[in-house]
C-alpha cells in the first residue's frame, strides 16, 4: 500500500495541532531537573508556574502560547516508501485545512515582510525543506512552529580558520545579546562549518533534538557542557527574572566546509514546539517529539 | 517572597511600594494589544489626531495578545491570551507611559533603560507574564467589556479585558526605576571574561587529555 494524499495531509494538521498543545516529556524532565538546583526563589517560582502551565494546556487541550507561529517542516523521503502522492501540494493543503478547522483558532502570524500585512498563508509558507534517507520505506516529517520569541534571536557569523575558543566566544556572546528576550530557559542549536545555509539549518535541527541524547561527537558533546555551564553562568534565568537556568541544553553539530566557517547559533523556547511522524505505507505511523 | 493582591485602576502609593521579584495578582480592568501599529495609533491619539477608544489614563496596559471577537448581537468574546514581547515597543513606551499616566505596564522580556526612568517619573510598575502562560492567564479572566479598534487583526486590538486574581506576574521594573532587566543584563556583562577564563581552562583540560 502507498503513503498517500490524505495521509500527508493528516500528518501536517496533526502534528502541527500536537505540537501547539504539548510540552515535550524530555523538556519538562529538564525543566524539573533545573528546579531542584536552581538558587533563585523567583526562579523556581517560575519553572513551577511554567510546568503548570504545560500540565493546564494538556488537560484542557489548548494552547501553551497564544503565538502560534509560522509553519516549518523538515520532511525525510526514505528511498524505497512506496509513494502515491504529491508532497509538496499535500503539505500546503494540510496547513489550509489546519487553519479552517483548528480548535480554538489561531492567530494570524504569518507576515509579508513587504507590507507587514499578517494572515495565515503568503508566499513560500508553509517553509518546507526536503531530504532523503537512503533505503528507508518512510516519509518523516517534523514540525516545528516558529515564533517571534525565540525566532528573533538567531545569528550566524562567518569565521576564518577559527579556534574552538572564538567559536565558543561566538555562542556566548549571542546569548549575552538575546538575554532572556526568547521565553528561557530554552534549548540551544548551533552549526559548526559547511555552507552559510547548512550552518543555519544544522543549528536550528538541533535545537529539535531530544533533551539528555548524547553527541556522537565528543569534541562536541564536551563543547556543549562548557557552553550550557557558561551560559546558565550568565544569570538572566527563567523569563529573564534572574537564576541559573536559562538553558536547558546546548546542541551542537559540524560540517566539513571551507576555511571560511560560519557559525549558526538558534533558539527554541520553553514550550520547545517539536512534533515528529514517520509514515509507513500501511498506514503505520510513528510519533515522537 | 511577597504576594500582592492588587485591584486596579492601582494607586501611586500601590506601584512605588512594589519589589523587584515581588508577585502580584491583579483584579479589575486590563487594557491588552500586541500590536506595534496598535502603539503607533495610541501615540497619535496623544497628538490629537485621533480618540482613544478607551479612558487609559492611571491604567494599566499589558502587551499581550488575544483571541478575540464580537459577534453580529455585538457580544464580546475571549478565547486565550499570552503576553508578547515588551522590548519591541522600546521607543515608544516612554511616551506613552508619561502621556497617558500609565500605573502599570508589562509583557514579557522587560523594557530598557529609557523606559525605566519613564516608569520612575510616573509612578508606573512593569509586571512580568510568564511567555507559554496562556492556560494559566485564561484562568484570570472574568471577561471581556470592549473592543478598541475592531477593525485590526486580533492580537492588535486594544483589548478591554476585566480580570480577577490575574497572574501572578512578577515585578520586573519597579516604579522607582530598579530593572531586573538591566541588572542581569550588567551583571552578565560583567561575568563575561571570567566565564571565558573557565571555558578555557575546562577546554585545555578536556582537549589535553584527548592529545
Amino acid at each position: 500500500m502507498p503513503i498517500t494524499d490524505e495521509m500527508i495531509r493528516q500528518a501536517t494538521c496533526d502534528l502541527y495541532d500536537r505540537a501547539l498543545r504539548k510540552v515535550p516529556d524530555d523538556v519538562t524532565r529538564a525543566m524539573e531537573a533545573a528546579m531542584a538546583t536552581e538558587s533563585s526563589d523567583t526562579a523556581r517560582d517560575t519553572l513551577k508556574l511554567q510546568l503548570r502551565s504545560a500540565e493546564l494546556a494538556r488537560e484542557r487541550d489548548t494552547f501553551v502560547c497564544s503565538d502560534s507561529g509560522v509553519p516549518v517542516y523538515f520532511v525525510k523521503i526514505g528511498t524505497r516508501a512506496p509513494l502515491d502522492c504529491d508532497i509538496k501540494a499535500s503539505i500546503r493543503e494540510g496547513w489550509d485545512h489546519l487553519v479552517e478547522t483548528i480548535e480554538p483558532p489561531m492567530l494570524k502570524h504569518v507576515t509579508n515582510p513587504l507590507t507587514l500585512e499578517r494572515g495565515f498563508h503568503g508566499k513560500d509558507m508553509p517553509i518546507v525543506s526536503y531530504d532523503l534517507e537512503s533505503g528507508a520505506d518512510w516519509v518523516e516529517i517534523t514540525c516545528s512552529p516558529k515564533a517571534l520569541g525565540s525566532g528573533r534571536w538567531a545569528a550566524l557569523e562567518l569565521f576564518t580558520f577559527p579556534s574552538l575558543e572564538e567559536i565558543e566566544t561566538y555562542v556566548l556572546d549571542v546569548a549575552i545579546k538575546a538575554g532572556a528576550q526568547h521565553c528561557p530557559p530554552v534549548t540551544m542549536g548551533v552549526g559548526i562549518g559547511g555552507s552559510f545555509d547548512h550552518a543555519a539549518a544544522m543549528a536550528k535541527k538541533q535545537t529539535l533534538r531530544a533533551i539528555g541524547t548524547v553527541n556522537p561527537e565528543p569534541t562536541l558533546a564536551a563543547m556543549e557542557q562548557r557552553l550550557k555551564t557558561a551560559v546558565n553562568a550568565l544569570g538572566f534565568g527563567p523569563m529573564g527574572t534572574g537564576g541559573d537556568t536559562t538553558v536547558l541544553a546546548v546542541h551542537v553539530d559540524y560540517a566539513s566546509g571551507h576555511g571560511f566557517t560560519p557559525v549558526a547559533v538558534c533558539f527554541n523556547c520553553w514550550i520547545n514546539r517539536r512534533t515528529r511522524v514517520r509514515l509507513y505505507g500501511d498506514g503505520r505511523q510513528e510519533w515522537s517529539e | 517572597m511577597a504576594v500582592h493582591e492588587l485591584s486596579l485602576p492601582m494607586t501611586e502609593a500601590d506601584a512605588r511600594r512594589l519589589r523587584l521579584g515581588d508577585q502580584v495578582r491583579l483584579s479589575g480592568e486590563i487594557f491588552t494589544t500586541a500590536g506595534i501599529p496598535t502603539h503607533q495609533r495610541l501615540l497619535r491619539c496623544l497628538d490629537g489626531e485621533e480618540e482613544l477608544p478607551f479612558d487609559l489614563n492611571g491604567g494599566a496596559l499589558f502587551h499581550l495578545g488575544s483571541l478575540n471577537a464580537q459577534d453580529e448581537r455585538g457580544e464580546l468574546t475571549i478565547r486565550y491570551m499570552n503576553p508578547t514581547t515588551s522590548t519591541r515597543f522600546n521607543d515608544v513606551m516612554p511616551r506613552l507611559i508619561k502621556g497617558l499616566g500609565l500605573r502599570a505596564t508589562g509583557g514579557k522580556g522587560g523594557l530598557d533603560a529609557a523606559c525605566a526612568r519613564a516608569m520612575q517619573e510616573a509612578g508606573c510598575v512593569y509586571l512580568s507574564f510568564l511567555g507559554g502562560g496562556a492556560p494559566i492567564f485564561g484562568d484570570g479572566i472574568r471577561r471581556i467589556s470592549g473592543i478598541g479598534w475592531p477593525e485590526m487583526i486580533s492580537h492588535y486590538r486594544l483589548a478591554r479585558i476585566e480580570v480577577d486574581r490575574l497572574g501572578p506576574l512578577t515585578v520586573g521594573i519597579t516604579a522607582n526605576g530598579d530593572s531586573i532587566y538591566d541588572r542581569t543584563a550588567d551583571e552578565a556583562a560583567g561575568k563575561r571574561a571570567a566565564i571565558l577564563d573557565r571555558m578555557r581552562a575546562e577546554r585545555e583540560a578536556t582537549e589535553g587529555r584527548k592529545a
